[in-house]
């Protein structure tokens, strides 16, 4: 029984570290730019296609470990150059102007990346190449899944050198006084445009890893993932509370624990319904998310978005 | 120092600045006066090089600053403390008077100068390491020209700094005004508080509707009709 439970936690929280990376990556959009980037989840898509392009095309000519070291790379490339693309076409015309323009003019770059990745790979499931010829450790009772371990490693990982960035450096700094008050950034001397985009870019990169996290898992990627991921992204962010970085790990996170109890508990269908309940259970009770700040606050500062 | 010629900035198509000219001479406190929605703030954002103007021309110390980046105009010596002080509230007094030196390079003396302001700013000292947002009004208010003075600025623009604090706030904020200036800073400020103002200020300003009004010395203000029914009419707060 203790250890169904832990087993359940540990795989929560693998899932979770997966969620948590897809989170950040939307939060700390949001956080600069004060918009949601609806095109998040094709991006992370576009990159995950590349690296199943790959597979099909060279997967024979290479050994087994370099093919998968290869497609994440590409992987992580392809979701930070739709990355770059998204934000160039979307986001930089309109600083400073309609956000909802801005939004909307993301969601029609959605269609257009979801349209060119399927063009490229038009088969609606396409193996990704994943590392786990290896077989499950036991640890007494536990199963310990290498996919599993390899999620947490990695997300921990990209969290540490996050943080790092983010608080001590001069790049680092310059975010954050940007997602606090974007006039007195610029009054500073912060160049909001060139911030903007290399933390956009930098998010995108963050979203690659996570969306790469779980293609291994899933050893496959279909037309259904932009979707599938930006759903996860935006439940993390909204969980822990819009612009927060810790806010979104801790969102992944229990994202995670909460869809691998559902299903432990009432099986697999449940799962997916367990994840929206609890987000509007959340924006209900407390609408700033669990750990962010209240909502009007950042309705103010998209007012004195310049 | 400064010279302002014939701008115009407008918010989509409405103009909230209908071409402003004035000059702020060096060495100088120079007040700019005006009821809401003067434009008042849209000229410190465009001077600022925030907002980019549709034509005119800000000149600072013989260089053209329209067209410039605001990064650049900060380089080039004028620092804003903006309206409503807008520290960055989540970072704490230390991290704030960093951002006030994002363009400088030279760390020693960024470290004094840190050091100085400190001494100049006491209660900051006592909250270096507090998030900002949860410093007074008034303390926010030292922490937001602190960090403009971060910037070793030639010219410091102040956007209303007295709005809704404390009369002995405000005096205190007065106070350093007077300072800094005699530091050989020049000092441009909006300011509704004419009382205050003329203590310290050589030179005023009168924007409405986006226009220049008027212009003159502090003698000239307390003469004029139209200012004193204002501004220094009988219980007119801020
Ligand atoms: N972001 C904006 N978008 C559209 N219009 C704006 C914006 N900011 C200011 N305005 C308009 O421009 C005009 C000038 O505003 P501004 O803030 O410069 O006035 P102000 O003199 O600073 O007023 P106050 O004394 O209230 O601070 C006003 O009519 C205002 O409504
Ligand atoms: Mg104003």
């Amino acid at each position: 029984m203790i250890v169904d439970i832990v087993q359940t936690l540990l795989n929560g929280l693998a899932a979770g570290a997966a969620y948590a990376l897809l989170g950040v990556g939307f939060t700390m959009m949001f956080g600069v730019m004060r918009r949601l980037n609806l095109s998040y989840g094709a991006t992370l898509m576009f990159g995950g296609y590349l690296g199943a392009l790959l597979a099909s095309r060279a997967g024979g000519a290479l050994p087994d470990a370099a093919l998968v070291l290869l497609a994440a790379a590409v992987t992580v490339a392809g979701a930070t150059l739709a990355g770059l693309y998204v934000e160039r076409l979307c986001f930089a015309p309109l600083r400073g102007r309609s956000g909802v323009a801005a939004m909307v003019s993301s969601f029609a770059v959605w269609m257009q990346i979801e349209e060119f990745s399927t063009w490229l790979l038009p088969l609606h499931t396409n193996p990704y190449p994943a590392p786990f010829n290896v077989a499950s450790w036991q640890l007494g009772a536990l199963t310990l899944r290498p996919e599993h371990l390899l999620t947490l490693l990695v997300a921990v990982l990209v969290a540490i050198l996050l943080h790092r960035l983010l608080r001590a450096s001069r790049f680092g700094l310059a975010v954050r006084t940007l997602s606090d008050s974007p006039a007195a950034a610029q009054a500073v001397g912060i160049d909001a445009g060139r911030t903007t985009l290399l933390a956009f870019l930098a998010a995108s990169t963050v979203g690659g890893i996570g969306a790469w996290l779980v293609l291994v898992a899933d050893q496959q990627v279909t037309p259904m993932f932009g979707m599938w991921s930006m759903a996860k992204g935006l439940i993390a962010m909204m969980l822990g509370g819009l612009g927060s970085i810790p806010g979104a790990v801790a969102g992944g996170l229990l994202l995670g624990v909460l869809e691998a109890s559902g299903q432990a508990l009432f099986g697999p269908q449940i799962r997916e319904l367990i994840a929206w309940g609890a987000l509007f259970l959340v924006l209900v009770l407390r609408p700033g998310g669990l750990f962010g700040r209240a909502a009007f606050d950042l309705d103010i500062a998209a007012h004195q978005r310049l | 120092m400064l010279d302002v010629k014939d701008v115009v900035t407008a918010y989509g198509k409405i103009e909230a600045l209908k071409g402003v000219s004035l000059s702020v001479e060096p060495g100088s406190i120079t007040c700019l006066l005006g009821p809401n929605g003067a434009g008042k703030t849209t000229l410190m954002y465009t001077i600022a090089g925030i907002l980019r103007p549709r034509r005119g021309s800000v000149r600072f110390g013989g260089d053209e600053l329209v067209g410039q980046s605001a990064d650049r105009v900060v380089n080039r010596g004028i620092a804003l403390v903006p309206e409503n002080r807008l520290v960055f509230p989540q970072m704490s007094v230390t991290e704030n008077l960093a951002a006030g030196a994002y363009l400088r390079h030279d760390h020693g003396e960024i470290a004094s100068d840190l050091e100085k302001l400190f001494a100049r700013f006491p209660a900051l000292k006592e909250r270096r390491s507090q998030p900002a947002g949860t410093l007074s009004g008034g303390e926010q208010q030292m922490l937001a020209v602190a960090r403009a003075l971060m910037s070793r600025p030639k010219l410091l623009m102040m956007d209303e700094p007295s709005m809704g604090l404390a009369p002995l706030v405000v005096e205190e904020i007065f106070r350093i005004v007077g300072e800094l200036n005699r530091d050989g800073i020049t000092i441009f400020m909006v300011e509704q508080n004419a009382h205050m103002a003329l203590k310290v200020a050589h030179k005023f300003f009168l924007m409405e509707q986006g226009k220049v009004t008027f212009a003159g010395a502090p003698g000239e203000v307390a003469q004029d009709e139209v200012i004193r029914r204002a501004y220094l009419g009988s219980a007119k707060a801020t």
